[in-house]
């Protein structure tokens, strides 16, 4: 009987909840209409605006939000690398939680070559792209990954890495032979291969975003302050996990090119 | 009939968006359908050598993530479709 009574309570509350959401939607809804505020543009909302240009160079709100973002995170990792104990706290406990988990990826995707030659790069991909994307649900500061140039430079960074890390591991004649490894017909679809992966790590990390920030604008044009609110929940999952998939690619691709063959 | 009466501008747009709107319903549930795939393989595998666990899950990350990039490309046409129309100066004369 007493278990009853509590599941009606939770039921009687669950429903107050929900008819409170949507009583404030509505309310919402019919202000704007009342007060004929005309909400911007959704193409205005995504996409960044140039605020002052020094020269030919426009600088745009992303690379200012981008600024922001360094600085705090380098400050933070200033103060917190200067307070390490043996006996880790709170901060200290998260963070060695993430290197760890770098360390995890790395060394499961990259078999052969020493695991910290690789550690900072992709550390740098997962912790920069992982607090690019969460940056959208401070308010007054947008992502920077929905501007296609930041992935775009992202995957730049991957390509140029790639032939890096394989010369280093393998030398030069060695880290070329692998493109003509079976026969040389391979040769241009390996540089297919690398040029289009590269266009498809861009395409996804800033499809991704950008297509989860408009489904926002557009719910916040609909019905601002509640309905997107489940939304941007949502973004905070898909964030980390476009965050772990360009890692966990990088260190795929990474680990492609310095992989030493058995048969020499 | 004089064809140049017609409203160009309002026909281009009808048929700009509905054709973004069918190639993205069939653009998403398309590879929607491989990554049911991919998932229910992996799950059945996993499921069957609980102990091959992490390597499984990161090879069925690894082609969700393939898998939704060719959704993503359907979302950057019609994105451009939509925005940013290359051909609209073309047909609507500037």
């Amino acid at each position: 009987m007493l278990k009853k009574k509590k599941n009606n309570k939770q039921t009687l509350s669950l429903i107050l909840v929900v008819l409170l959401v949507i009583a404030m939607a509505l309310i919402s809804f019919q202000m704007r209409q009342n007060q004929g505020f005309e909400p911007t543009p959704v193409t205005e909302e995504i996409s960044p605006s140039v605020v002052f240009s020094i020269g030919p160079l426009e600088v745009t709100t992303t690379v200012i939000n981008t600024w922001i973002m360094i600085a705090v995170l380098g400050i933070g990792a200033f103060f917190l690398g200067r307070s390490f104990k043996i006996r880790p706290g709170m901060f200290q406990n998260a963070i060695e939680f993430l290197v760890e988990a770098i360390r995890g990826i790395i060394s499961k995707n990259i078999e052969s070559g020493d695991p910290s030659l690789f550690f900072p790069i992709v550390a740098t991909f997962a912790i920069f792209i992982g607090a690019a994307n969460l940056l959208g649900l401070i308010p007054g500061l947008k992502s920077p990954t929905p501007d296609i140039n930041t992935p775009l430079a992202m995957a730049l960074i991957v390509f140029v890495s790639v032939p890096y890390f394989g010369i280093q591991t393998r030398g030069l004649w060695g880290y070329l032979k692998h493109y003509v490894q079976p026969i040389f017909l391979m040769l241009p679809i390996e540089v297919a291969s690398e040029i289009a992966r590269t266009f498809s790590l861009t395409f996804r990390l800033f499809g991704n975003i950008m297509g989860e920030e408009i489904i926002i604008a557009i719910l916040f044009l609909i019905s601002p302050f509640i309905l997107p609110v489940p939304m941007m929940l949502f973004s905070i999952f898909t964030g980390i996990l476009q965050a772990y998939i360009f890692t966990l690619l990088s260190c795929v691709y990474i680990g492609g090119a310095v992989k030493a063959h058995e048969t020499t | 009939m004089d064809l140049s009466a017609l409203p160009w501008d309002n026909i281009f747009i009808i048929i700009t968006v509905l054709v973004a709107g069918m190639g993205i319903v069939f653009g998403i549930s398309i590879p929607a359908i491989g990554q049911a795939i991919v998932a229910m393989s992996g799950l059945k595998a996993i499921s069957r050598q609980p102990e091959a666990g992490d390597r499984i899950n990161s090879i069925v990350l690894l082609s969700l993530a393939m898998l939704e990039s060719l959704a993503i490309y359907v979302l950057a046409v019609v994105l451009i479709l939509v925005f940013a129309n290359p051909m609209r100066t073309f047909i609507l004369g500037g």
